[in-house]
């Protein structure tokens, strides 16, 4: 009986070794070997918890050995079988270095936050089961910078709590300071007090996840940047005109480009940030005359929102059409122009139109009506 | 219930506005046991009162299992130094403990106008909620308006809001649901 579960043992750390291949966060424990009773380990997304010992157990008629670890903050105690023990994800507990790379990456300047929530959603979870301990201070980073911009879903605002929990638990296990202290320091990073600079070093890159959202990402915003372009039509002469460009000089258009995108990024610092390469791409259009380069600017703008790029150009033609319309029927004139500063939603002008229509047949029995 | 300890001597009309304003923020009994001595051993060499210390040499006051006692001081307290330097400090809680400190040493004076008072006692309110916030196992909240929001905070008013946010309260009387008495 002990030699199947050697050899299932040994399997799973096969398994195991491949999964830590992929990703190699600091201090992740290989094997169950690795253990000793008293050790402190990281159980994702749990906490710290102290090992206290083997036991074995007879589960189904096989008799089972498990790693019995016990959690420090409420004594809660878990049965972790031998072979799944690399397998979950457990670590050590982050030393003071890197829990000072840790400190210098929340008070670094943030990029834009993830807007996409399925893959922001499926990174931070990636990250705190997978990211060690700069995992876990890249989604309280991530989630906190996303809350300056606006208040955070429910689910999130549990996700946010909780991953400041870990941290801030093991912040404090790690340096040996009570955790409203360690939660003291984290927010000192976060949010220093005004007038104070922090002594800052370049902080430390974090573990690269190589889940799914990654690689969904580019082909997302690469597919709502064809679809900006093409629904404008003001792309297709500028495109002519960057191949013309490309005939031209090749070499110098990627300098070009990079010059370029610096005033696109500009109209929208938050959202420039976050553009693919693709942009850039585009960007030498400046070949074409100084007019057409606003032009690409525009759908550099609305491949951001794509949802709000598509609606404006019919918008447009419909407020012009509206009022052309409403000088007809007199006594509709007036409605009709106060809705008109109203221009952003689309599908109040339609019914305007289509109101103004039925009144040049109805209005006047209506008029008799009130009469 | 919550206990309040008076490590320097406050005007009753604070005391008397801070215990019904703990009694509305958590729904839970709140008493004034009077004042304390001030444990001295807990002064460093830069005249500062150690946060950890000075709470844990407190006086001891009875109170019943569940119970939160929070002290309150004058002086200026300090905590231990951090990787990127040493945050202010107003106060001090062990996070899902029972006991709290509080300092109004950084609060603006308390004056002698009505505005002024009661700009004081928001003050000493929002505090002493935030601590006891901890020892409710809350942590600091993002939200500047909520009084788990870190009191240095930039974003944060010179007439901070000392109420709970929507996330916050839900959290805190879920535990003192929990509470076995």
């Amino acid at each position: 009986m002990v030699t199947v579960g050697a050899v299932r043992t040994l399997g799973k750390r096969e398994r195991a070794d491949k999964q830590e291949e992929a990703s190699s966060p600091v201090g992740n424990i290989a094997s169950s070997a690795d253990l000793k009773t008293g050790d402190r380990v990281v159980y994702p997304k749990q906490g710290v918890y102290r090992v206290t010992g083997l036991e074995q157990k007879d589960i189904a008629g096989q008799r089972l050995e498990f790693v019995k670890m016990t959690r420090e903050e409420d004594g809660a105690s878990v049965l972790v079988p031998l072979g799944k023990v690399a397998t979950i994800g457990l670590r050590r507990v982050a030393t003071a270095g890197d829990i000072e790379g840790v400190f210098h990456y929340l008070g670094a300047t943030y990029g834009d936050p993830e807007l996409d929530w399925k893959v922001r959603h499926r990174d931070n979870v990636e990250r705190l089961i997978a990211g060690g301990v700069l995992g876990v201070a890249e989604v309280v980073k991530g989630l906190h910078s996303l809350s300056r911009l606006r208040p955070l879903p429910a689910k999130e605002r549990e996700l946010y709590d909780s991953s400041r929990h870990l941290l801030v638990n093991e912040i404090s296990v790690a340096l040996g300071v009570p955790d409203v202290i360690a939660e003291d320091y984290v927010d000192f990073a976060l949010m220093p007090p005004a007038g104070v600079k922090l002594p800052l070093k370049t902080p430390p890159t974090p573990v690269e996840l190589k889940g799914p959202p990654w690689k969904r990402k580019k082909p997302i915003v690469a597919e709502d940047d064809d679809l900006g372009l093409a629904e404008l039509g003001i792309d297709l002469s500028a495109l002519e005109g960057a191949a013309e460009g490309a005939a031209g000089s090749e070499e110098s258009e990627e300098g070009e480009g990079a010059e370029g995108a610096a005033p696109a990024s500009e109209e929208g610092d938050e959202e420039g940030e976050a553009l693919p390469a693709k942009v850039v791409e585009k960007v030498p259009v400046e070949k074409v005359p100084v007019e057409k380069v606003p032009v690409v600017k525009a759908p550099v703008v609305k491949a951001l929102a794509p949802r709000k790029a598509p609606p404006p150009p019919p918008r447009k033609p419909a407020a012009k059409a509206a009022p052309v319309k409403k000088p007809a029927p007199k006594p509709t004139a007036k409605p009709a122009a106060k809705s008109a500063p109203k221009k952003k939603g689309p599908p109040a002008k339609k019914p305007a139109p289509s109101r103004a229509a039925p009144p040049k047949k109805g209005a006047k029995p209506a008029k008799g009506k009130k009469k | 219930m919550i206990r309040i300890v008076t490590l320097a001597t406050y005007d009753e009309g604070d005391i008397t506005h801070l215990s019904k304003t703990l009694y509305r923020s958590f729904g839970v009994g709140t008493e004034h046991l009077g004042d304390r001595a001030l444990p001295k051993k807990a002064e460093r060499s830069d005249g500062r009162f150690d946060a950890i210390k000075l709470l844990g040499d407190a006086p001891p006051v009875r109170a019943y299992s569940d119970d939160k006692v929070l002290y309150i001081t004058d002086r200026e307290l300090a905590i231990p130094k951090g990787p990127l330097g040493e945050p202010p400090a107003w106060g001090y809680a062990e996070q899902g403990g029972d006991r709290a400190l509080i300092s109004t040493f950084r609060f603006k004076p308390r004056g002698v106008t009505e505005a002024s008072i009661e700009i004081y006692r928001r003050r000493l309110a929002r505090e002493s909620i935030h601590f006891i916030g901890h020892l409710w196992d809350l942590h600091h909240c993002y939200d500047a308006r909520c009084a788990m929001h870190p009191s240095w905070s930039p974003s944060l008013p010179d007439d901070p809001e000392f109420e709970l946010d929507a996330f916050c309260r839900d959290r805190s009387e879920r535990r003192v649901r929990l509470a076995k008495t």
